[in-house]
């Protein structure tokens, strides 16, 4: 940490003087990079695995890169990190970003995507039955505020109406569903269902809001579009190195959920066992023939097609390949 | 000790035990307890597998807290000070001050994190907490002179500067404590609230927002006390020094004028003058601050666009309609909170007169209570009280009931010697004491109370929306949050504000017409 600092103090001193930047030893200028700022978008887990490994290994300092990794929690919105400048790159979802282009004239431009299918789903346990969005009429579904909209759509593309069953707001506990308050939750699938598992000893089941009519991606990589023409050059190292991050751990499953247990996730509190399902199951929600963070045209349509059924406006200038182009 | 105390000691001790136990066989045997009210021995038993978290998380909530409360102490005091000298400064700081407290702070926790980088966010937002508080107290305690101390001052040719350091200073200290008393507890509250919402690595909040969907409830039940614990040594801090203090500083003889908290005379133009002043000023701050810092005005608007927000352009009908339906859900509901947690800390400050032993039982777990983090109740309120209209009620009376209390007691107690012990001369037993002297001697303390905790009142209400029943103001802010629609949110907290700063004035009103 200290040793880092004072590449950094270096790496200012050598910026203010053109002469000293150009006569510096060059393995001294390459570490001291240029300030990259990363706006996640929520506290550290293993849903964000491979930055962490990409930075434990250097290889965003071997992009030029001096990347300053910023966690996300329920008070940071990354959109508006981005608009403030205390960040230059974020990871953001579909439907905020493309509202905040289309309805405030942000200029936002995704370049990539972390989650091909977003692991936003219905979960309940297995002894109720539900297996079909169908299957909700008649429950009573805890739900997130912020994914209500998107709820709400979800419910309409499946013929259900929103009197049909009944809605209450879901605060990150799971302990509802596991006592059987409530009968289903909105929530991601990547460690709830676990939990519930663990803690009510049932088996717990999900249905991806992706397979049951509303295909989106998460975590997209956003900029805006003012770094994407004047930093180019970082970005394109930015997505690199966060891809080499991820096969990494595509590559060894396990290894750094454990490793990192007492480093980047201690003081979280999930258990060991949690770390490593989460780990695991959001895998094949990434992977891609073309690479972690691809974004085909189908992709595309299937996310503008969305966009559309909950009434957002928005077209294929929202997505920039160019960059994954270039990786 | 004497053997009346010693036996009330242990009655409490024995009420303590038979709570605990009756906790333990709730916690362990039923199926409801196991999963939200887990037993005091689970809770401990988890807490002491997870002590090297507890001692990581637990110092930077400290450090934060600490950090919050010096620097809103600080502020408040100085403030209070250049108050009391100058009242007109202080008329026309007025909205700026009223505003600071009434901004709800899970509106500002948001926009202090869009702002400020590092620890800063939460302990911004500690200090904002800390600063209303203590600053009307120590004002108050500024105000608050003998007038037979100021005409003794006055007879020996001494001026205002020899009455501040001689008379005022010494007199405002019980009524300093009293604010550093509210003032710890809530830092703490501040802090972990930030620490929730900023995505800090380490703190309480932090702990407590990992711990949630890990359906751990002795986890989070231990955050919570935890948490509850760090508030409560804080208030524990200044209440030794108060007890010293006010057992010499209350008044031995009855004064024949109440003091007046309100400066007299001043030409009526200057007066208006400096009401507009105290108008304007937060919208002068606020544009300026939006001004200067560049940020984009889709994320920080300013006071022209948001009121355009709401008046003209295509969706001001439809923003009017969502905030105006999201105020008819929220505010009957804080009104009603507020006069429950009134009512609620009345009673616990009478009953410490009337039944000292059984107050004191009551006071610690009203502490520990009131000083839990909202979070870290949340499932518990959801089993107890449902997803209505009973459980924001129920933590709108947990947020105000304490520094509606604290303030009650504060007045009680603070009953000049010569007024209780002429009830006592006639035989008045501690009934007719409260009756005919401590009740009518602290309304001005339970105004005081009113216009301290109505601002809270809408505040848990909003806690509550937020979390518990998704509806009103704090959802409506929410979701706005979400859809980066920040033009909504300052909207939202203009409205909030002002009906804050009527509910305020609107009691001070009533103040002025029983003070007459």
């Amino acid at each position: 940490m200290t040793f880092k600092q004072t590449r950094r103090a270096f790496g200012k001193t050598a910026l203010a003087g053109l002469a000293a930047a150009a006569f510096a030893p060059i393995g001294l200028a390459r570490a001291a990079g240029s300030p990259l700022a990363f706006q996640s978008i929520w506290i550290n887990d293993p849903e964000f695995i491979g930055y962490f490994i990409a930075i434990d290994k250097g290889w965003y300092t071997e992009e030029g890169i001096d990347l300053t990794y910023l966690p996300g929690g329920p008070d940071v919105i990354p959109q508006a990190a981005l608009l403030t400048g205390k960040a230059d790159i974020a990871l953001t979802s579909l439907i905020e970003t493309a509202s905040a282009v289309s309805e405030k004239g942000a200029t936002f431009k995704i370049i990539g995507a972390q989650f091909q299918k977003s692991p936003d789903s219905v979960i309940s346990l297995e002894q109720s039955g539900i297996k079909t969005i169908k299957d909700l009429v008649g429950k009573t579904v805890a739900c997130p505020p912020l994914s209500l909209g998107t709820f709400k759509v979800l419910l309409g593309l499946n013929g259900v109406t929103e009197d049909q069953l009944k809605i209450v707001p879901y605060a990150f506990d799971p302990t509802p569903l596991a006592t059987g308050q409530v009968d289903a939750v909105v929530d991601f699938m990547t460690s709830l269902p676990f939990i519930v598992e663990q803690t009510s000893g049932k088996k717990a089941s999900y249905m991806l809001f992706y397979d049951f009519g509303l295909p989106f991606g998460q975590d997209l990589v956003t900029v805006s579009e003012e770094t994407l023409k004047n930093r180019r050059k970082d970005i394109v190292g930015f997505m690199r190195a966060s891809r080499k991050g991820w096969n990494e751990e595509i590559a060894n499953p396990d290894k750094y959920v454990k490793e990192y247990e007492n480093t980047w996730f201690k003081g979280n509190g999930y258990t060991p066992e949690a770390a490593l399902f989460h780990g695991k199951v959001q895998l094949p929600l990434m992977e891609n023939p073309n690479g972690i963070f691809a974004m085909d045209d189908a992709w595309i349509d299937k996310n503008l097609a969305t966009l559309d059924k909950v009434g957002v406006k928005a077209d294929k200038s929202l997505f920039d390949t160019s960059i994954l182009a270039e990786l | 000790m004497t053997a009346p105390a010693y036996r009330e000691n242990a009655r409490i001790l024995f009420g303590t035990l038979v709570a605990l136990a009756v906790w333990e066989l709730l916690g362990a045997y039923t199926s409801w307890g196991v999963a939200m009210f887990p037993a005091p021995t689970r809770i401990l038993a988890q807490a002491f597998a997870d002590r090297e978290l507890y001692a990581l998380h637990g110092l930077a909530t400290l450090q934060t807290s600490v950090s919050g409360f010096v620097i809103g102490v600080s502020v408040a005091v100085f403030a209070a000070l250049v108050f009391c000298r100058l009242p007109g400064l202080e008329l026309a700081f007025r909205g700026v001050n009223i505003t600071l407290f009434a901004m709800p702070a899970i509106v500002i926790g948001p926009l202090l994190v869009l702002f400020l980088k590092g620890d800063w966010p939460q302990i911004v937002l500690a200090a904002l907490m800390v600063y209303f508080p203590a600053m009307s107290a120590t004002l108050l305690g500024l105000r608050t002179v003998d007038p037979r101390l100021a005409d003794l001052v006055a007879a020996y040719g001494g001026g205002e500067g020899v009455l501040m350091r001689h008379v005022r200073l010494r007199g405002a200290l019980p009524d300093l404590f009293a604010g550093f008393r509210v003032a710890a507890p809530l830092a703490v509250l501040g802090a972990v609230l930030g620490e929730f919402g900023s995505g800090t690595r380490w703190g309480f909040g932090a702990f407590l927002l990992s711990a949630l969907p890990q359906g751990n409830p002795a986890r989070l039940w231990g955050i919570g006390l935890a948490a509850s614990a760090i508030a409560l040594a804080g208030y524990a801090l200044f209440l030794l020094p108060a007890r010293r203090l006010s057992a010499s500083s209350t008044a031995v003889t009855l004064a024949a004028v109440q003091p007046s908290a309100r400066p007299k005379g001043g030409a009526s133009t200057r007066r208006i003058l400096l009401a507009l002043v105290a108008v304007a000023l937060p919208f002068l701050i606020w544009w300026l601050g939006v001004t200067l810092s560049h940020v984009s005005p889709i994320i920080a608007p300013g006071p022209g666009r948001t009121v355009m927000f709401l008046i003209e352009g295509r969706h001001a009908a439809a923003a009017r309609a969502a905030l105006g339906h999201a105020l008819g859900q929220t505010l009957p509901i804080a009104l009603l909170g507020l006069l429950a947690g009134l009512a609620f800390a009345f009673m616990l400050a009478a009953l410490s007169l009337l039944a000292p032993a059984l107050a004191r039982g009551l006071l610690p777990v009203a502490l520990v209570a009131q000083n839990m983090p909202l979070v870290a109740v949340v499932p518990f309120v959801v089993l107890v009280f449902g997803r209505g209209t009973a459980s924001s009620v129920f933590m709108a009376v947990l947020v105000v009931f304490f520094p509606a209390y604290v303030l009650l007691h504060q007045g009680f107690t603070s009953v000049p010697k010569a007024a209780s012990d002429l009830v006592a001369a006639y035989g008045g037993g501690r009934w007719k004491q409260l009756v005919h002297i401590a009740v009518p001697y602290s309304i001005g303390h339970l105004i005081a109370a009113a216009r301290l905790v109505a601002p809270q009142a809408l505040l848990g209400v909003m806690v509550a929306e937020w979390l518990v029943t998704g509806v009103g103001l704090g959802n409506l802010l929410n979701i706005s949050r979400g859809g980066l629609d920040y033009d909504m949110i300052w909207a939202g907290a203009l409205v909030s504000i002002l009906i804050s700063v009527a509910a305020y004035e609107g009691v001070g009103l009533i103040e002025r017409r029983i003070a007459r």
